[in-house]
């Protein structure tokens, strides 16, 4: 566990130094031009307008750094050759693996509270005073960083045993399709054959369902999410993102360093 | 067995077992979500030429999405019986902006709009709307005349709009000739079950999706069924006519000769005879199911 968190900080400590943080000045100014424009453009939706801009920018600007970072984890110590000198210590390789994710976790859980608060703030100008429904936006982002972090961990599958850019176009396309991935049980309206619908609707199961993390529309629309379904929810993250891992960390072991 | 192979054996098990985990946890996050009865689906951006904006070059492609969508949307709707279709309305409207020439979405965009609960939106107004649209946009395209005068026939009740809608399309090269009749009948008779049957036996015709097919096909069984019920009520009159009381099973109509045996709906189920002496479908008949939607779409 000790191996875990010591390439887990030292994961975090070298995005904070490659600049990954930035980011947070570019959502800063988001939010701070729409906190000011919103009311002059539009009448009645400002919390809605708000809310939905502050959560979608937290969520692409994650979903940017959990793809192409996350690719990168495995794939830069590779190139750098800095994973053999890691390897040649007490370190076994999915504890290398595991260490890399929980720290780029960490990086994305400090980049998307620092974003919540920023959200949080904004919200706080156009709408004052805020009301107790308006905390749910925490739970939104806190959904959030658990789809981030299974972006995460399938970057890293992918990177076990894929270039770089397969890795990244793999994990861009399973992210589309498991935002769709509840659409493929619903395809009632289309006709299809009934063996054709029922490997959907199994498909639709196997893959990453990333739905399941958005309450973007509740939230904005200043209704409260149960408590009952983010403990589902994270349950979901914490076992999907173990069988990821797990493969991962199999894939990883077996593959040939050399 | 060496430690690659046991690996090997714990992964697939925790794949196995995490999968299974995964699909009990799916379960209990959709029935949390239909819980709070919000529409998830909500639609960030509304504005069809926004949309269209935003998609460069590729606004058919973005158009297609967005009729997958509408489908998607209210076969999701439907299923759940969920009569809240506020969004099909945004979602028609942006996929027919992004791509103007998107027949299918005109066409099948006003059934689900015009129908009526519980199988369509109960909006035939934005019906007319799309097809309208639809029409600016493609007027060469005749069918949507053969469309807009049937949501006028059967879903608005406006008997003049649909016999000037059949006209108008009749008048294009390559119409067919009972577009003109149709025309000529309604602004006669208003509505009929005759006319009815002729208009959902053009549907039947020329759909090739399945469902719509299956859809027509209900319908028609339904009116056939109603149009044979008319034809007993009269047996019946005559009836009592004769014997100067009211027959009180099919079987009279048999014994007095006005009939060759107990005749069956269009599901293979006898037709029997009401209370009120009136011919009525068996409770056993699936039709009985279907009836009372149609006879709420045919009273005016």
């Amino acid at each position: 566990m000790k191996n875990v968190l010591t390439v887990a900080a030292n994961t975090f400590r070298e995005a904070v130094r490659d600049r990954v943080l930035y980011n947070l000045v570019v959502f800063a100014l988001l939010m701070i031009a729409a906190a000011i424009f919103v009311g002059q453009i539009s009448i009645g939706i400002e919390q809605s307008i708000i809310v939905s801009l502050g959560l979608t920018a937290i969520s692409v600007i994650g979903l940017f750094i959990a793809v192409f970072i996350g690719v990168g984890l495995v794939s830069k110590e590779m190139d750098k050759r800095t994973l053999y000198a890691l390897l040649a210590k007490p370190l076994e390789r999915w504890q290398f693996l595991l260490g890399k994710f929980f720290g780029l976790v960490l990086t994305l859980a400090v980049n998307t509270a620092a974003m919540g608060i920023g959200l949080f703030l904004a919200l706080w100008v156009v709408k004052h005073p805020l009301e107790k429904v308006d905390l749910y936006v925490f739970v939104a982002v806190y959904l959030i960083l658990l789809k981030l972090a299974l972006i995460v961990a399938l970057a890293l599958l992918f990177s076990c045993f894929t270039t770089q850019f397969l890795a990244i176009l793999f994990t861009a396309m399973l992210y589309v399709a498991g935002v769709f991935a509840a659409g493929l049980r619903t395809m009632q309206g289309v006709n299809l054959p009934s063996s054709t619908t029922a490997m959907l609707h199994g498909i639709s199961y196997v893959l990453p369902n990333f739905e399941n993390f958005n309450v973007m529309a509740a939230v904005a629309h200043g209704a409260g999410v149960p408590g009952s379904m983010v403990l589902y929810a994270t349950a979901y993250a914490v076992v999907y993102g173990a069988v990821v891992l797990a493969t991962a960390a199999m894939v990883f072991s077996r593959r040939d360093l050399k | 067995m060496n430690r690659r192979a046991l690996g090997g054996l714990a992964l697939c098990i925790v794949v196995v077992l995490g999968l299974a985990g995964v699909w009990k946890l799916q379960q209990k996050i959709d029935s949390e979500k239909r819980a709070m009865h919000l529409d998830w689906d909500d639609l960030a951006l509304r504005s069809g030429n926004l949309v269209k904006g935003l998609s460069l070059e590729y606004a058919p492609l973005m158009g297609a999405i967005y009729w997958t969508r509408a489908v998607q949307y209210f076969g999701e709707k439907h299923q759940l019986h969920d009569r809240n279709v506020e969004l099909l309305w945004p979602l028609l409207d942006i996929a027919t902006t992004l791509d103007p020439h998107l027949l299918v979405a005109y066409r099948f965009g006003a059934i689900f709009l015009g129908d009526a609960p519980p199988r369509g939106a109960g909006q035939p107004d934005l019906a007319v709307r799309l097809l309208e649209r639809g029409l600016k946009e493609n007027p060469e395209y005749w069918r949507f005349y053969q469309d807009l005068g049937n949501v006028y026939y059967f879903d608005k009740k406006e008997y003049a709009k649909a016999s000037d809608a059949f006209r108008k399309g009749s008048s294009y090269p390559g119409a067919p000739i009972w577009m003109k009749v149709m025309a000529a009948k309604i602004a006669e008779e208003g509505e009929s079950l005759e006319t009815s049957y002729f208009l959902w036996k053009q549907v039947f015709d020329t759909a090739t999706d399945p469902q719509i097919k299956k859809n027509a096909d209900t319908h028609l069984k339904l009116l056939s069924a109603q149009l044979a019920m008319r034809e007993i009520d009269q047996l019946a009159a005559d009836y009592e006519t004769r014997t100067g009381r009211h027959a009180s099973h099919l079987g009279q109509l048999v014994q007095a000769g006005l009939l060759q045996g107990i005749p069956l709906d269009p599901e293979g189920y006898p037709y029997v005879l009401g209370k009120d002496g009136k011919a009525e479908l068996s409770g056993e008949s699936p039709l009985m199911e279907q009836q009372q939607v149609l006879q709420k779409k045919l009273q005016p």
